[in-house]
């Protein structure tokens, strides 16, 4: 036993060996956006946390989460999924909207890394943004698949679509809803309350595109006011943040398009009730 | 509750608002009231049970709910924008090239049209009613038509008094390369 400790501890000097070079401890400073709604009084301030590089992991995600477990458990932010899936963790990290989970810390040791809620949004507390109009807004495009005719239940059947139009989908459904984008978006900064905003805008135009969905003149008529599209000015600061490498501007310019009538919603490759007609008939 | 936070709030003092109370106080809209305003109107009674903190902010989700108005269509105007801006890229060297009456018109027309457009999303971006009051954003708007006209006037004016535009710039031009030589 007391062999092992030996050993154990000879490995532990070579790894300081391997990772510190000769000054020792890499400390980096995370200047930290603090606000508390219990001292309102209290302006917001940085708070800075130094952080000792070779005993945390590579992420900014895990240093906050060193931080909160070791230095200052008041430091409050949302997290989940730690592997960039659940969009929780959207902040602004040394200037960029981004998930911390999966930002590298940036291993220049001389200047602090800056971390601030996403910007322009109220702040429920230190970095926890209150999401509650981006959530409305994204409800407001009624973000699910309407038919015509709703199936009966029991009698539901699968909807056919072809390979080439689930191909369209592909670079919107994987967004995840950070919020990121749309608080990059000066338009969104200004007009947030009528302007949809570039992460709700492409969820409205993965609806539209879906060969299966039914409701697109509907869906197109609740976009064509001046505000909720049309306040695009592309400014391309949403594709250029978009921690997934989605590109919500495109999308945009999409249902501008499809708004204008010059191009047309193409008509399903396979009829998505096939399987319907085909049961009714036999 | 949820309708005195909603009253006491801004959106009560701009027309979309009128207009959905308008909507909301007369009986037979409700028959063609859309899934949409019916969604809206729960939400609305929602707000009223949230925390005092999440009313008093009383976000608005109102453009689109209201969007189904005819008047507010852009995607026309969306259309007209661009084929605008696009007609200047041949039209102003061709105009250069070619000085003479109607190019000039149209494109004092188009230029100001072009400016007009940008100009107003510049007002209407950043002089907002919530943060300026609600008289300034209409001054703003009302200074951009005001110059938007001058311009047009003054562009008009060189065309039927003077030498034109497009001959003004190259005797701008001609006077620049006097100097230099």
């Amino acid at each position: 036993m007391p062999l092992l400790r030996l050993t154990s501890g000879a490995f532990g000097q070579l790894r300081t060996f391997a990772t510190s070079p000769a000054l020792g401890k890499r400390v980096k400073t995370f200047a930290v956006y603090r606000w508390n709604p219990d001292e309102p009084d209290k302006k917001p301030f940085t708070q800075n946390y130094e952080v000792d590089l070779d005993d945390c992991a590579p992420m900014v995600l895990d240093a906050l989460l060193k931080i909160k477990n070791e230095i200052d458990p008041t430091l409050t932010f949302r997290r989940s999924c730690r592997e960039g899936v659940c969009g929780s963790c959207a902040m602004n990290i040394d200037g960029v909207n981004t998930l911390a989970c999966i930002s590298h810390i940036d291993q220049n040791l001389s200047k602090p890394s800056k971390i601030y809620p996403l910007p322009h949004m109220y702040v429920v507390k230190d970095l926890v943004p209150d999401l509650t109009n981006f959530y409305r807004q994204y409800q407001s495009i009624e973000p699910w698949l309407q038919r015509d005719k709703e199936p009966v239940k029991g009698k539901e059947t699968q909807l056919l679509q072809d390979v080439e139009d689930r191909a369209k989908l592909d670079g919107l459904y994987e967004c995840v809803l950070c919020a990121c984008c749309s608080t990059s978006c000066p338009s969104y900064w200004w007009n947030g309350d009528k302007y949809l905003g570039p992460a709700v805008l492409m969820q409205a135009y993965r609806w539209i595109i879906d060969s299966r969905d039914e409701a697109t003149a509907k869906r197109l008529s609740k976009l064509k006011d001046t505000y909720s599209v049309y306040r695009c000015h592309t400014i391309m600061n949403c594709t250029r943040t978009c921690p997934k490498g989605l590109n919500p501007g495109r999308a945009i310019a999409q249902i501008k398009t499809l708004l204008s009538g010059i191009v047309k919603k193409q008509a399903p490759i396979l009829d998505p009730a096939g399987l319907e007609k085909q049961s009714a008939a036999n | 509750m949820a309708f005195s936070m909603f009253a006491r709030s801004s959106v009560c003092t701009n027309r979309l608002f009128f207009q959905q109370a308008m909507r909301l106080a007369t009986q037979p809209a409700l028959a063609q009231r859309t899934a949409a305003a019916l969604s809206v109107k729960s939400l609305a009674l929602k707000e009223g049970k949230t925390p005092i903190l999440d009313s008093v902010r009383s976000f608005r989700t109102s453009p689109v709910r209201l969007s189904d108005e005819k008047s507010h269509d852009h995607s026309k105007l969306w259309v007209i924008e661009k084929a605008v801006s696009a007609a200047l890229v041949p039209l102003i060297p061709l105009g250069l090239l070619m000085p003479n009456k109607l190019f000039d018109s149209l494109l004092a027309i188009l230029i100001t049209a072009h400016s007009f457009w940008g100009l107003e999303a510049i007002a209407v971006d950043y002089v907002r009613a919530s943060v300026v009051g609600p008289l300034l954003p209409k001054l703003a708007i009302a200074l951009v038509y005001l110059l938007s006209f001058a311009t047009l006037g003054g562009l008009f004016y060189i065309i039927t008094h003077d030498v034109g535009i497009c001959n003004s710039i190259r005797q701008l031009w001609a006077v620049r390369s006097q100097q230099k030589a």
